[in-house]
């Protein structure tokens, strides 16, 4: 496997760890081997130096992220090509919205939840056996897509 | 007012006729358990006896501090009943209460009645103590009232009820911990 995300100038990371954690922010300046300043003005992460270890990096890059560039710059470069939109959309981000989501649920919601699985399930298992019967037990088995799942 | 006195130990020591008890708390009318943002219509669950794990639909606090429930009895089995609200967990679903009226039910309608009392008086080993005839056309009638008040409340309990998709199996269903349940981060 090929290293692909580096510490670097403009490196999109998620901090993992403190007070700001699940927050995005740009790599703006490497201090040393441990340590960088990171901002983040459009998601709410103020100009900080931070240990990498509390970072996670992404696979995103944002463009025009020069060596210690002072947040409007940033704003501006965001403003061009926003990675943090982009990172959003990765699969990723979306784990961590059906986490939260599934961890805002009420009693109701995961009754619902519970019962429109058990119906999905029920809709799968009719459709691999009558797909079984057909092909004499070669065919594979084509999931059908059920009730969507929350 | 009846005061406490404290119980003393048979010795040498015998209380004067004239001595005084030092404070005497006067005895209050109890004054009605403070609902914690519990709402007509919220369904509840129960967390003891015999419905334990059921949810059921709160009506209304009674005066005695205890909350009013009803199943409603068709859906889950549970009849108006009386409930401590310690022992029950809200939920923050909501049953539209508007057309139900359970104005009529307090305190005294779950108070045991003479012939109820009689019923019970004889022991375990020693038969059961019978009721006169009148006494039990007066058990019928009371029963048969009783079964009325439950039908129309919850008749107007299920219109409402229905009007939300799984709601009816919602309450039909027992609340459970498994093993990976964490109940001190769900959401209810």
């Amino acid at each position: 496997m090929v290293l692909a995300k580096f510490v670097e100038v403009g490196r999109v990371v998620k901090i993992n760890y403190g007070p700001q954690e699940g927050k995005l922010a740009t790599i703006v300046e490497i201090l040393n081997d441990k340590r960088v300043l990171i901002d983040g003005p459009t998601t709410g992460v103020q100009r900080q130096v931070i240990p990498i270890r509390r970072l996670t990096l992404t696979k995103f890059n944002l463009k025009g992220a020069t060596r210690g560039a002072r947040s409007g710059v940033l704003t501006k470069a965001i403003k061009k090509s926003d990675p943090f939109a982009q990172y959003a959309q990765s699969i990723a981000a979306k784990k961590v919205a059906k986490k939260a989501l599934r961890a805002k649920l009420n009693d109701f919601d995961r009754f619902r939840v519970m019962i429109l699985r058990k119906r999905r399930s029920a809709l799968l298992s009719t459709q691999l056996k009558s797909l079984k019967k057909n092909a004499g037990g070669k065919a594979q088995a084509q999931a059908k897509g059920g009730n969507k799942k929350k | 007012m009846p005061a406490k006195k404290r119980t003393v130990r048979i010795g040498n020591w015998y209380k004067s006729d004239d001595e005084n008890v030092h404070f005497v708390r006067k005895r209050k009318a109890p004054r009605p358990a403070k609902l914690r943002k519990i709402v007509p219509g919220q369904v509840l669950i129960l967390l003891a006896g015999r419905f334990q794990g059921k949810r059921v639909v709160f009506l209304k606090q009674l005066k005695s501090g205890l909350l009013l429930v009803t199943g409603p009895f068709k859906i889950n089995g549970v009849p108006l009943k009386r409930v401590n609200s310690a022992y029950v967990i809200p939920t923050s679903t909501k049953v539209d209460v508007n057309g139900v009226n359970a104005g009529q039910v307090d305190d005294e309608y779950f108070k045991r009645t003479q012939a109820q009392r009689r019923k019970n008086e004889q022991g375990f080993w020693a038969k059961r103590g019978e009721l006169t005839a009148e006494q039990q056309t007066a058990e019928k009638t009371r029963l048969d009232g009783k079964r009325k008040t439950q039908k129309s409340i919850d008749d107007a309990l299920i219109a409402a009820v229905k009007k939300t998709p799984l709601l009816k199996q919602y309450l039909g269903a027992r609340f459970s911990i498994g093993k990976t349940t964490r109940p001190h981060e769900l959401v209810f």
